[in-house]
């Protein structure tokens, strides 16, 4: 349990906040946030003066958290991403760039996580690219959860960000944010976006 | 002040004012959520299952 909890305190205070964020939505568009979860979400507080789109996207997020039942954000996540043979929205890489599943971009992927000693755990059947898995690599890479003695470094993070997120991540954090099928998902995306926005420019700064 | 130096000062600085630490004040509890879904979870990874992810996308760690 607590791997994916401890920072180790070699990591700077932006970069466990990075993780958090990343561990954050990651878990919010794994599965649907049950009863406590929406509980403790709603108790979320934010400084009223962060005016950041972070800042901002979170204080939207915890109040729709205490307006919503586990019963409707079931539903609406079942919608948007099983859906009857398929979501509203497909959430993996690699349709997004190619319009198929398992393509290039899945194989692309394999090869990175391979590299970087990550692997699928036991049992899971779905293929790798699915946004809540690349987001949950970030979360470990930057905590250096996979096994490294230390977090990767910001330069092979931005590698792997570029190579996997930057492509096709923007795209479908716009399309969750733009849908109306449900408006917690929708504040989950506009999260994501200004997410992937802050690291894109980050990621410039290291040069 | 080098550029290495200078540059990770400046992004240090961005994130900071992105928002970036918004979260923090929550950490603590949505990270305690993850635990006390222990019992449900799966190889005590902390990440829980669903009818819908049949399996999670949870990420081995050697």
């Amino acid at each position: 349990m607590s791997q994916s909890t401890s920072v180790e305190p070699a990591i700077a205070p932006e970069d466990s906040d990075r993780a958090l964020l990343y561990g954050f939505v990651g878990r919010l568009l794994q599965a649907a946030p049950d009863a406590a979860d929406l509980t403790v979400l709603s108790k979320i507080s934010s400084d009223p003066e962060d005016t950041s789109p972070i800042g901002n996207a979170l204080r939207s997020l915890t109040a729709l958290a205490e307006e919503v039942t586990s019963e409707d954000v079931l539903r609406e996540y079942h919608d948007l991403f099983i859906g009857v043979g398929r979501g509203e929205l497909v959430p993996f890489g690699s349709y997004y760039l190619t319009g198929f599943l398992n393509e290039k971009p899945l194989a692309d992927l394999r090869v990175s996580m391979s590299n970087l000693g990550i692997e699928r755990a036991e049992g899971v059947n779905e293929p790798e690219d699915h946004i809540a898995a690349l987001l949950q690599m970030m979360e470990g890479l930057i905590q250096g959860d996979f096994g490294h003695e230390v977090p990767l470094s910001l330069c092979e993070q931005r590698s792997f960000f570029n190579d996997h997120l930057a492509k096709w991540a923007p795209h479908f954090f716009k399309d969750l944010a733009a849908q109306d099928t449900s408006r917690f998902y929708a504040a989950v995306g506009v999260l994501g976006q200004a997410v992937i926005d802050v690291e894109t420019e980050a990621f410039e700064m290291i040069g | 002040m080098d550029k290495k130096t200078r540059d990770t000062a400046d992004r240090r600085d961005f994130l900071k004012l992105a928002g970036l630490g918004s979260l923090a004040g929550g950490a603590t509890l949505v990270t305690g959520t993850a635990e006390a879904a222990a019992p449900s979870s799966e190889a005590g990874n902390g990440y829980r299952e669903t009818d819908h992810v049949k399996k999670v996308y949870e990420i081995a760690r050697f």
